[in-house]
């Protein structure tokens, strides 16, 4: 049950401690510097025991790997140490209340040479030296990833060991000799991508049981198991469960040992102590279970290391601490030991420290998911499983370390349940919103937990959600749903359609996928949306193929022991989470181009079909024209008077978009993945709106070629004049099909004269977003903003040193203005921007495309 | 050179002189292929390029450590079978032929040399747009493109016009 004893919700007297304000002005003025210190330890290790010459690698291997790798890294209590921009050396003083990091580095960037590292090989000498988001490595660690650690995985990546594996499969039931066909259209970038080559990652350890009975809890409980069991594997798995987790007892040690020699050798009486606290601490936790706040946060620490050491942080996300740490802070608030500023600063530094790494990205990488953090999501609010308001002093404290940080990681939401949380919560989320110009997010829990429990998920395990990475809910700590396993460009399904199965990209003499008609000879516009149809299944055949290959790959070749622990279902089960340990299994896929293809088909049937004023022969040369020659078809095509658009509530448009996300949901839904589990499927898009529709030709809504597509479930942008409209829309979509997430993106001017009355409509336009309308609709499932004006954004973009920490929601994660590619740029400026006031569309010119792709 | 003899006599060079040294005499030896690199790129890039990396092991023993114990077998061509050379790395040294190989680890496909230098050199994701403009395709390990990316790089870099 909620209980709220603070007097300030806003917390408006709390502010940033001196601490906090000097570690966060480190943390921007550090760029990340490339770690090799895992790679190093797993390469010695897996050549020691040669774990290269294996044909699949058990958990119990991985298990003494990640032990050796945990007991070995040197524990940093403090960094001081770090290089600026045009990699110049600084030092500074490392005050953080939390000592050991995910990295060697202040700022690290793990590398991980079984999934993608060895991508960043051609390009190391010129990293540091890069346009955007460089890295800093030095000559001595180039030479050694050079010689002594990418050499011995050329054979064996995650992908390498896909691809030979689906020979061996073609050979052994077909006699081909050929590698599987979806490996090659992944090669292709434009119809789809897939995470499993890079992460398995996407999902919430379970960190309640490592506070509440500390990891020798856990391992007692994993020894009993492997004696009560004759199962051979089950015991191999119950016995990784133990050694990781000596593992990560050994590695606080070792922070505790190393704070100790810090402390003696300290004169600074202030530091000595926090030294020797940081001792005590590491000492206890995670071993034992956690008595304090603060030993409660360093629990949860020093596990997400460990979890990073086993896994690329990609998406990895929190869960709700606000629950699984209250009762800690409660203990100590009822007992006068902790004020709720120490609780701020101690959240602050937490904060800081989840940032303390950036994924490894190559540069031709930086156009698809360039800016990109970890998006490690953190969820606070929302209800318990009793369906009671789970709102505590706890949520505000975070969310009072969230306002003033304003970081990119961890990405905040908020869940909020419409008539059981109260207005006051909603509102300072509005607020927080507006001070911080991008978080947190919004989620809906009524059409979240409606949407969970459509999939099969109880009622109790619904309303105990998390966010994952970008906005995906799962259930918290015993969901593996690996979100992000297949992110689908659907506009290469209509692209596909349009040109009978061909691709204009991969050349329309090529046939990709399967004839399913010219168009010019569809006599309706039911004909078209058969084609669509096939082609969509087409894709879900080719998706679900390559995840499940890319799947088993994991199951014999990365089993997770590490995360394993951190789960409700894998100790209980004695089977890795890879193999189907947690309570839920399923894979995610993520939808890029949805309003962009509705508005297409819509046009189409209204042009072509209805209306009949020009042919689709007429359509298609347009496209292959980019509509030169064609502006008044276009015009028309663009125009939401004269052809059906979503985001204004007209019932065509809208039933376009929902046969679609019905039409995926069935499609995906009838698969099942290589865990046994199900497809749930989501619309959000990250950064790849912008990255494919840099790479695709123009479309039936009148985009032109190379121009973004619109970002996860929001409607395209200015063509939706109203916001209540646009907001209803999008609300009018079926939860049920939504399981996987959604991001609708918004964009608000910020209207300073009267601040209340924005925050008075702000909290009034979510309300009636999440508003299911007695049942005759889901309500809209998540949101989330931007509150700064396109002309701000423009001048971000030509005087990106005035603004080094403006915040963005890209489309789920969050994201520093100035670290987005100029294409992603674009289309947040672009997006439409509404007055707050009166509703109405603010009415601007288009952001010009960057130079190079004109 | 390509040629045994050649090999045989320049192996000695590193052990006589620093690695410096042994760079600007390969910098001498490959003033064509710098030209290449800084924008004159011809149908014969990938030839130079190929021997201007087998000149450099020769000559340095820095850039020598790159194919200390490597194996592997690449393949360049372009799509209409005009240009066509092998490169084969074993026991560290370099062979390169003009011709096609069997049992190739990588096969790179190009539409013409600038798409090929495109590639491997390339500054703010050129080569994202070689492979979607299906300028370049790679079939068979991607792991060893890298590698020979790297190398490529390294040889620039050692050249002194990376």
């Amino acid at each position: 049950m909620s209980e709220i004893t603070l007097d300030d919700l806003s917390l408006e007297n709390v502010e940033l401690t001196p601490r906090v304000l000097h570690l966060r002005k480190t943390y921007f003025k550090a760029v990340p510097e490339i770690c090799i210190e895992r790679s190093r330890l797993i390469t010695a290790f897996s050549l020691q025991h040669d774990l290269f010459d294996h044909d699949r690698i058990s958990t119990l291997d991985k298990a003494r790997m990640y032990r050796f790798v945990l007991e070995n890294r040197v524990p940093v209590v403090y960094h001081s140490k770090g290089y600026e921009e045009g990699m110049k050396p600084f030092e500074f003083s490392d005050g953080s209340l939390f000592a050991g990091s995910t990295t060697s580095k202040f700022k690290g960037v793990p590398l991980y040479p079984e999934f993608l590292a060895l991508a960043l090989w051609p390009e190391l000498w010129t990293i540091s030296k890069r346009a955007r988001n460089p890295y800093h490595i030095t000559d001595s660690e180039v030479k050694h990833l050079n010689s002594k650690i990418f050499p011995h995985w050329m054979e064996n990546t995650i992908l390498e060991y896909a691809r030979q594996r689906s020979y061996e499969e073609n050979f052994e039931k077909y006699g081909l000799r050929k590698h599987a066909p979806e490996l090659k259209l992944l090669e292709r970038l434009v119809f789809f991508l897939a995470s499993k080559p890079n992460c398995i990652s996407h999902t919430i350890p379970d960190f309640s049981k490592a506070i509440g009975i500390g990891l020798r809890g856990i391992i007692d409980e994993a020894k009993r198991k492997e004696l009560e069991t004759s199962d051979i594997s089950r015991k191999e798995f119950y016995r990784a469960v133990s050694e990781v987790l000596e593992g990560i007892i050994t590695y606080s040690r070792n922070l505790a040992d190393e704070a100790q020699k810090l402390a003696e050798d300290e004169k600074d009486p202030v530091r000595k102590e926090e030294l020797h606290d940081i001792a005590r601490i590491n000492r206890r936790v995670p071993e034992s279970p956690a008595q304090t706040l603060r030993e409660g946060l360093t629990t949860v620490w020093i596990c997400w290391t460990a979890i990073h050491l086993e896994n690329p942080n990609v998406g990895l996300s929190l869960g709700r601490l606000d629950q699984a740490l209250y009762d800690l802070y409660r203990r100590e608030r009822d007992g006068g030991t902790l004020s709720v500023e120490e609780a701020v600063e101690l959240i602050s530094c937490l904060w800081l420290k989840i940032g303390d790494h950036v994924p490894s990205i190559p540069d031709a990488a930086e156009q698809l998911f360039g800016g990109t953090g970890s998006n490690q999501a953190i969820t606070m609010g929302g209800v318990d499983a009793d369906g009671h308001d789970a709102v505590n002093d706890l949520t505000y404290i975070m969310l009072r370390a969230t306002e003033l940080m304003k970081l990119r990681d961890p990405n905040p939401n908020a869940r909020y349940y419409l008539g059981v949380n109260s207005r006051e919560y909603l509102r300072r989320l509005c607020e927080i919103n507006m001070n911080t110009g991008a978080i947190p997010a919004i989620h809906n829990d009524r059409a979240v937990i409606k949407a969970l429990m459509a999939k099969g998920e109880t009622i109790e395990q619904a309303r105990d959600y998390g966010v994952i990475g970008c906005v995906e809910p799962g259930s918290n700590g015993r969901f593996y749903g690996h979100t992000a396993a297949i992110l689908l460009n659907l506009t290469s399904a209509l692209e596909l359609t349009l040109f009978n199965g061909r691709h204009r990209h991969t050349g329309l003499d090529v046939l990709i996928s399967k004839e399913t008609g010219d168009p010019s000879a569809f006599n309706t516009f039911e004909d078209l949306k058969t084609a669509f149809e096939e082609q969509i299944r087409w894709l879900v055949e080719r998706t679900t193929a390559l995840n499940n290959l890319l799947g088993k790959t994991h199951q014999d070749f990365y089993p997770t022991p590490i995360l394993s622990s951190f789960f409700e279902g894998p100790v209980e089960k004695g089977r890795d989470l890879i193999r189907g340990g947690a309570v839920i299994n399923s894979s995610g896929v993520a939808i890029i181009g949805l309003a962009d293809v509705a508005d297409s088909l819509s046009a189409i049937e209204k042009v072509v079909f209805e209306e009949k004023t020009h042919s689709f022969g007429d359509v298609l040369i347009a496209l292959k024209k980019n509509f030169w020659g064609y502006e008044s078809l276009r015009t028309r095509l663009m125009n939401p008077d004269k052809t059906p658009k979503y985001g204004n509530e007209d019932p065509e448009a809208d039933a376009t978009v929902s046969w679609i996300v019905h039409l995926l949901d069935a499609s995906f839904g009838e698969k099942e993945n290589y865990r046994g589990g199900k497809y749930r499927v989501g619309y959000w898009t990250m950064t790849n709106h912008a990255g494919f529709g840099r790479f695709m030709g123009a479309t039936p809504n009148g985009r032109k070629a190379h121009e973004n597509f619109t970002s996860g479930i929001t409607p395209v942008s200015a063509v939706t004049p109203y916001l209540t409209k646009a907001l209803n829309s999008v609300a009018n979509q079926p939860a049920e099909c939504l399981a996987n997430g959604v991001a609708l993106n918004m964009k608000y001017t910020p209207e300073p004269g009267d601040r209340k009355k924005m925050l008075d409509n702000f909290v009034a336009s979510v309300e009636g977003y999440f508003d299911e309308m007695d049942g005759k609709r889901d309500g809209g499932m998540e949101v989330q903003f931007i509150i700064t004006d396109h002309r701000t954004l423009a001048d971000a973009v030509a005087h990106s040193d005035k603004y080094p920490e403006l915040l963005v929601r890209v489309s789920g994660y969050t994201a520093y203005f100035k670290d987005l590619n100029p294409q992603m740029q674009k289309e947040i400026i672009d997006r439409t921007e509404y007055l707050l006031s009166s509703g109405r569309m603010v009415e601007f010119e288009p952001f010009p495309l960057p130079a190079e792709r004109r | 050179m390509a040629s045994r003899m050649k090999r045989i006599a320049l192996r000695p060079l590193p052990y006589l002189f620093t690695d410096w040294v042994g760079q600007l005499i390969a910098r001498l030896f490959s003033r064509k292929l710098m030209r290449q690199f800084c924008g004159e790129v011809t149908d014969t890039f990938v030839e130079l390029l190929l021997k201007g990396m087998d000149l450099a092991f020769c000559l340095s023993k820095g850039f020598r450590k790159n194919i200390r114990g490597f194996e592997g077998r690449y393949l360049f061509q372009t799509a209409d079978g005009l240009i066509v050379t092998s490169a084969t790395f074993r026991k560290g040294n370099m062979r390169v032929h003009e011709a096609a190989i069997d049992d190739w680890d990588v096969r790179v496909t190009f539409k013409d040399a600038p798409a090929l230098n495109a590639f491997l050199f390339s500054k703010d994701q050129d080569i994202l747009d070689s492979v979607l403009a299906d300028d370049v395709e790679v079939d068979g390990n991607m792991n060893y493109v890298y590698k020979f990316g790297f190398m490529a790089r390294d040889l620039s870099r050692r050249l002194g016009v990376g």
